[in-house]
């Protein structure tokens, strides 16, 4: 027996309605990203990065204290290098007439050890 | 013609034990999720995306359209969620006139791109399982002719005969008279038929 178009018609619609599709898993993560992050007065907490060199860096007070440091550095080192007849005049009225201070190598290391 | 409609959905028995003025479980989550509740999105998430899900797979006839329009749907309804004032909007109603126009308006797109003799095989077929692609044929089918309707009929005959929905909740979802809704459904059916009168034979259907 043929069916007539409205039988065809309920057949399709019927079909239609049994289909319950269910989400999956990738689905609703997407939907509650989205919920949370729309959510009113929500704050999204930016994650905590690991202290790297920038943030020692400012711990100890930024670019400009850093640059002070390293001046204070080569000051220190290039005094200890050179030993300036300022430093070993000022030497004496520090620590007594008898301190010799000898800052820096001004002698031949090699006629020492013939010696 | 009078529409004798489909039985009526359990969900649909649930909506109408309600007494009135209706007690709307969804509306009063979507007041906690816009006071920042956490746990009511999720109860939410979790009620109403497979709701959303079916009405966008029975109306499009493709998973994945379908899996887009239920994020959209649902990204809307987190929007509205501040302005939202319960007693006066059911959400369930909401959601059937958004998804509705979501899936017409994917359905009119697919119509400027594709004309229905060009519908190709639905994807996914396997060869072996036969009555499973002509399952999904017909589905296809369906949604490709209802993209060829006038898009209020479209929705009309879906909301009626896709979801199950009586004649005064299709005139609440879709803001117009009753009438106009019998009216809707009745040009809708008609179209219908005769669109998929031409695609007896290929959906699996013909005299026997």
């Amino acid at each position: 027996m043929a069916m007539t178009d409205e039988d065809e018609l309920e057949m399709i619609f019927a079909q239609a309605r049994g289909l319950r599709p269910e989400p999956d898993d990738d689905l609703m993560a997407r939907l509650m990203a989205d919920a949370l992050r729309e959510m009113p007065g929500t704050v999204v907490a930016a994650p905590r990065p690991k202290p790297g060199w920038r943030d020692w860096m400012r711990a100890l007070g930024g670019w400009p204290a850093l640059g002070g440091l390293a001046a204070a550095t080569v000051a220190g080192f290039w005094i200890g290098l050179t030993a300036p007849a300022g430093v070993s005049a000022l030497a004496p009225g520090l620590w007594g007439e008898d301190v010799s201070v000898a800052l820096g190598v001004d002698e031949d290391l090699l006629s020492l050890l013939e010696g | 013609m009078l529409d004798a409609g489909p039985p009526m959905t359990d969900k649909l028995r649930a909506m109408d034990a309600e007494p009135s003025p209706p007690h709307d479980p969804d509306g009063a989550l979507l007041v906690a999720y816009a006071n920042g509740d956490a746990g009511a999105a999720r109860e939410l998430v979790a009620r109403l995306a497979p709701r959303v899900l079916g009405q966008a797979m029975r109306m499009l006839g493709d998973r994945a359209e379908a899996e887009d329009v239920t994020q959209e749907v649902l990204l809307r309804l987190w929007r509205v969620a501040p302005d939202w004032r319960q007693g006066e909007a059911r959400v369930g109603t909401w959601l059937f006139r958004v998804t509705a126009n979501l899936c017409t308006d994917r359905l009119r797109k697919r119509r400027r791109s594709v004309a229905i003799e060009d519908v190709p095989e639905p994807p996914d077929s396997a060869p072996s399982a036969g009555d499973r692609m002509q399952g999904e044929a017909r589905l296809h089918a369906l949604s490709e002719a209802l993209g060829q309707l006038p898009e209020r009929q479209a929705q009309a005959v879906a909301l009626r005969h896709l979801e199950g929905l009586s004649n005064p909740e299709i005139a609440m979802v879709m803001e117009v008279g009753v009438e106009a809704v019998e009216s809707l459904t009745a040009r809708g059916k008609r179209a219908l038929a005769a669109l998929l009168k031409g695609r007896k034979a290929e959906l699996g259907y013909g005299d026997d």
